[in-house]
């Protein structure tokens, strides 16, 4: 049968090749020179595309997006952007010039206020907020780009990429885009004869243009030991005895606070002295954490596979390939889509902190009048439903004898009941709820829902949530170790007992923790020279980390 | 980098703050121009007695964050974005273009002369420590009387509300407020009960006046007030500046969107360092700096460093 009309099947691809033809007056190979990028982008790009931007929370394309910001309008319109983090001021200047009118993305949190702002004033449409696996995902589906913008360290003339220890997201980028009919374009540091090693083939590449600066890259995984308190040294303790040691958690996730920090920070120390070298925390879904290093030392860590990197750390990664994940060259190979993915199925424990948990436990970041989406955590701060392996801290969750009983993630929140500036952190009611209704979003903007949560973490005790088996007995559980928050008010101290006894919650003498020994001298680093120290000096912090 | 000069409002006067400025020709020449424009010698604006009126204070501060800003000006250093707190906003306006200093000196003398003549006692603000807007907003509405009036005004940080009203309404969300868990809660040496609904009046004859002065689309952004928002629309400035006197000002959240427009280095006009010392608690990643506490020299070098 014949069909009725004739159609193609390539329009996409005509598409690209008709918009590739126009460029022989700026380049005649894929390189585009650095002082026609503006022209080049106005050629490449046409009103209403979908253009996915890199931009994440360390690496940012930054020539490139501001390039994009210096188009006309009268050329450029109608974009919808995608952004897996909106962090630089242009990235909003898109949708002030008119360049852009509607943006996806994940994470807004260095423009959450601008960003709040512009939405008010209808300046521009929000599609949704997600966290990272979906943003990635949705590439793939419903958001395929018509155009890529992504930034690498190297490229040779074939268009081949190095991305170094800086990997992130570019090579998902690059692939929803490239094998879409799409246009990839990347910004490098510098074009070089031969590359240290090829992290995205040149075939998947259409342009490439030499940044006047190098890419935008901040340091963001970097805790100086120097602000841990004692207090975050109490919980770090309650955590790695009550929670890591009970349940022998040896696959996880940590987020970027201070807690956490204290946490590595103590495995030399105070987890060598429970004997837990080995039985605990041998296996990281983690970017390249400077505080990790005494641990990594110390011989407690197997292997770290890193969403990204982090500045400094390039050399102590590149002299441990043991532990880290490295290319033939040395250097460090990061992917954020499957480092995510990794921290969502393959790691037992996900441990994270936020500004206000209610009374059932959901948790949020949310402050009121901002905007500043999820980033990742949503992705490994739950129980993930497709995970069919084992291991003995996910089948130490299952709470009941059903014969179809299965295992759980831990996810744990780590909070002081107190924020700075006197604000509780359990709250009867999260700001997430009022924003739904100020910025008009179909659901709250919830981090973490109450029922993924297995453990709470207070100055005052854990509540083993897990074990909880209705409603009631959960707020009595998290009431008990909310401190005097509005919530922790609430509590009938005569339950305490209770609750002691059934195992709902633990203080800290019934893990035979003395408030009085969490002390800064039990961490194995106190500052950033000691954390340099234990890496026998491959450690090379950024500048505003030195203070000698 | 970018970098934002920002205009202090009453409360940072000093005696002898047009006494004591950079010594630079550009200086001398607002000075003069000031003195020619208002027919008096601005010298007598700054002693102990004259800063006891409303007008004094806000033309001493107009004229001296102009002539300082002038200066940056006159040595090559313009910011990229501009922000003044209440009387403040007029030296904002000039520098960045949007109004005459001329004008802006007639216009704030008016602004000193509607707001004394206002409420002549029994009103005045306080500020508190410690509580969020919301908290603040709270309590306030519930101790609101049409007797004693009392609102929640300026926010100058997340945890720094004031509130302006008659005396014992602001007395009563102090009191509430110590009690509540405020770190301090104060009454404030004003009379006026500034950025709230009772000076609407004065807003409006503002902005009358307003409605005959050339106000021009600036070459940098203006932080705006009221809605906190950089705005470049002529229209937008002057509704800013005459009504900023009956609305808050969200300080807070005009200091935390230029950190996110990019900038990165402050520069506080004299006088004081009121600002500064905000925005060091609510901006950690930029360096904010006062030409008074740290001297033109120094903030010169800064900004020629950060932003060249």
């Amino acid at each position: 049968m014949q069909a009725a009309k004739q159609r193609s099947w390539n329009r996409r691809l005509e598409a690209k090749q008709k918009r590739i033809e126009k460029m022989k007056g700026i380049t005649s190979n894929r390189i585009i020179p650095t002082h026609q990028i503006v022209e080049a982008l106005e050629t490449l790009i046409m009103p209403g595309d979908r253009v996915v931007l890199e931009g994440n929370n360390q690496k940012q394309a930054s020539f490139l997006s501001a390039a994009l910001a210096q188009a006309d309008p009268k050329k450029l319109f109608n974009l919808h952007m995608i952004m897996s983090s909106i962090s630089r001021p242009e990235h909003l200047d898109l949708f002030e010039n008119g360049i852009a009118d509607k943006v996806d993305f994940s994470y807004a949190g260095p423009q959450s206020l601008r960003m709040a702002q512009m939405l008010e004033d209808g300046k521009l449409a929000m599609g949704e907020i997600h966290t990272y696996v979906e943003l990635y995902g949705r590439l793939f589906i419903d958001l395929i780009p018509s155009v890529a913008l992504v930034a690498a360290d190297k490229a040779d003339s074939a268009g081949n990429l190095y991305t170094g220890p800086n990997t992130e997201e570019t090579p998902t980028l690059v692939e929803a885009a490239g094998f879409s009919s799409g246009i990839v374009i990347a910004q490098v540091n510098e074009l070089v004869d031969e590359l240290p090693r090829v992290d995205i083939p040149g075939s998947w590449i259409d342009f490439v243009v030499v940044a006047d600066q190098p890419y935008q890259l901040e340091p963001l995984f970097t805790r100086d030991p120097r602000h841990i308190t004692d207090i975050q040294i109490l919980q770090a303790m309650m955590v790695i005895r009550g929670i890591y040691g009970k349940h022998g958690v040896k696959s996880l996730n940590h987020g970027i606070g201070y807690n956490t920090a204290a946490i590595e920070l103590l495995l030399p120390t105070y987890g060598e002295s429970l004997g837990l070298k080995g039985k605990i925390c041998k296996h990281w879904a983690l970017n390249p954490h400077p505080t990790l290093i005494p641990a990594i030392e110390s011989g407690w860590v197997e292997s770290v596979h890193c969403f990204g990197g982090e500045v400094g750390m390039e050399k102590y990664v590149a002299a441990r390939r043991d532990i880290f994940f490295t290319g033939h060259d040395g250097s460090l190979r990061s992917n954020r889509t499957l480092c995510q993915l990794a921290g969502q199925y393959a790691v037992d424990l996900f441990v994270g902190s936020s500004l206000q948990i209610d009374e059932a436990g959901n948790s949020s970041t949310v402050t009121r009048g901002r905007l500043a989406g999820f980033g990742g955590a949503p992705n490994m701060g739950h129980d993930p439903g497709g995970r069919r392996h084992s291991s003995q801290a996910w089948l130490d969750m299952m709470t009941d004898t059903n014969p179809l009983a299965r295992g759980r993630k831990l996810v744990v929140q780590v909070v002081e009941t107190f924020q700075n500036g006197n604000k509780p952190v359990f709250v009867e009611s999260l700001d997430a709820v009022g924003a739904k209704k100020d910025i008009g979003l179909e659901t709250a903007p919830v981090m973490i829902y109450g029922n993924d949560v297995t453990h709470i973490v207070t100055e005052e005790g854990i509540a083993y949530l897990y074990k909880t088996d209705s409603m009631e007995e959960r707020r009595q559980a998290i009431a008990a170790i909310a401190g005097v928050t509005p919530i922790g008010l609430k509590h009938d101290v005569k339950k305490t007992e209770k609750l002691r006894r059934e195992g709902l919650i633990a203080l800290p003498e019934d893990l035979e923790i003395r408030r009085t020994d969490a002390k800064r001298s039990l961490l194995a680093a106190k500052n950033v020279e000691e954390l340099v120290e234990w890496s026998e000096g491959l450690y090379e912090p950024p500048a505003k980390f030195r203070s000698w | 980098m970018k970098l934002a000069f920002l205009f202090p409002g009453q409360g940072s006067q000093k005696v002898s703050m047009l006494h004591s400025l950079p010594d630079h020709s550009a200086v001398g020449e607002v000075l003069q121009e000031a003195s020619d424009v208002i027919g008096e010698n601005i010298y007598n604006l700054d002693t102990a007695e004259a800063l006891t009126s409303t007008v004094s204070v806000q033309l001493s501060l107009l004229i001296a964050s102009v002539a300082v800003s002038k200066a940056f000006e006159a040595e090559g250093v313009r910011p990229d974005f501009v922000a003044g707190h209440s009387v403040g906003a007029f030296g904002a306006a000039v520098t960045c273009g949007a109004m005459d200093f001329a004008d802006a000196l007639k216009i704030v003398k008016l602004r000193g002369v509607l707001m004394e003549q206002a409420f002549p006692s029994g009103y005045g603000m306080g500020v508190i420590s410690g509580l969020d807007a919301k908290s603040v907003c709270d309590m306030v509405e519930a101790i609101f009387s049409e007797e004693n009036p009392v609102y929640s005004s300026n926010i100058n940080a997340a945890d720094q509300i004031t509130i302006s009203g008659s005396i014992p309404g602001i007395n009563k969300v102090l009191d509430q407020a110590s009690q509540g868990g405020a770190r301090t809660a104060e009454l404030l040496n004003v009379s006026v009960p500034s950025h709230c609904p009772l000076l609407n009046s004065v807003g409006d004859s503002l902005y009358d006046k307003l409605a005959h002065i050339n106000i021009r689309s600036p070459v940098v952004l203006y932080a705006s007030n009221r809605k906190a928002r950089l705005i470049r629309n002529s229209e937008q400035i002057r509704e800013d500046l005459a009504f900023n006197v009956s609305h808050p000002v969200r300080w807070y959240e005009i200091s935390s969107l230029l950190c996110e427009y990019g900038t990165r280095l402050l520069i506080e006009m004299p006088s004081g360092n009121v600002l500064t010392n905000l925005n060091k608690k609510t901006l950690p990643g930029a360096r904010s700096v006062s030409v008074d506490e740290n001297g033109f020299e120094n903030c010169f070098f800064l900004a020629k460093r950060f932003c060249s």
